[in-house]
């Protein structure tokens, strides 16, 4: 198996949240405690897009890597978890995280930060799975059921897409190929080139 | 004489300029390594009984569940 993954397809993507409130639901993640949430471009304008983030489980994580306590692991599948015993709650990931991921519930007066909490990809953390301790600190284990992650499952329209990168990926090239798009989505003409070069069809 | 002084002079500083062309090496030299709990593996779940393929089975027919092309069309 590959390694598992998230695609948030922008032109599905209607902005209904069902996949911030199936997460909220799913792990019962505190008041705060944003684990997915949806970034909206040019709001109200034409060319509106929205995207669902949350962690992308880096292949190389800079979370990871800027952890002091070294709380961070990553599964076979390479979900990128953490052990809420060891975080000291210092932040560091939150500023090493280019997409927000880590987020921090309020543990009492003056802003005090608790530990870091961020998505599972609905795979728990380093507790027995399904306890009571899993639960209560990393949320629900869907995957040790042989369950796709909450938030994409729930998603309507199916703009999030999570499980094997391979396979996700598979779904996302057909789909953009029936869109009327063919080989020229991919590459690097697509991820560098300006829009009107690429209507142009100037290739790289 | 002072000609082949200056060419040494000029090769001289040319060679010391190409120190400054060289790239210092700015990987951490220390390995992180997990220091926490150690996790089960989804696959030893239950009703996995352990059974990686089985899951990964499982997991994939559920992946490719999400691919409405498959459900919808008539083959």
């Amino acid at each position: 198996m590959a390694r598992m993954k998230f695609i948030c397809d922008a032109e599905r993507c209607i902005e209904c949240n069902g996949c911030a409130t199936a997460c909220k639901n799913e792990h019962e993640v505190p008041w705060g405690v944003n684990r997915r949430r949806l970034i909206t471009v040019n709001d109200g304008k034409p060319g509106e897009r929205s995207m669902s983030v949350a962690c992308m489980h880096c292949s190389d994580a800079p979370c990871m890597a800027v952890c002091p306590v070294d709380c961070f692991y990553k599964t076979e599948e390479g979900v990128v978890l953490h052990d809420k015993d060891l975080c000291i709650g210092c932040g560091y990931c939150f500023y090493a995280c280019p997409f927000g991921a880590p987020q921090f519930p309020q543990a009492g007066a003056f802003g005090l930060r608790g530990k870091m909490d961020k998505c599972t990809f609905c795979a728990g953390g380093p507790e027995e799975n399904h306890s009571k301790a899993e639960f209560t600190k990393y949320g629900r284990n869907r995957i040790a059921e042989g369950k796709l992650p909450a938030c994409a499952e729930m998603c309507s329209t199916k703009a999030l897409l999570a499980g094997d990168g391979a396979v996700i990926e598979s779904i996302y090239k057909t789909r953009v190929q029936r869109r009327g798009k063919g080989d020229e989505i991919w590459g690097w003409a697509m991820a560098y080139k300006r829009g009107d070069a690429l209507a142009s069809g100037v290739k790289s | 004489m002072t000609r082949r002084k200056l060419a040494v002079t000029l090769l001289g500083c040319a060679a010391f300029g190409l120190i400054g062309c060289g790239e210092i090496d700015q990987k951490a030299k220390v390995e992180k390594v997990y220091a926490g709990k150690k996790d089960t593996r989804a696959a030893e779940d239950p009703r996995f009984g352990g059974d990686r393929k089985k899951w990964e089975a499982t997991l994939a027919e559920r992946s490719k569940g999400q691919n409405e092309y498959l459900r919808t069309e008539i083959k």
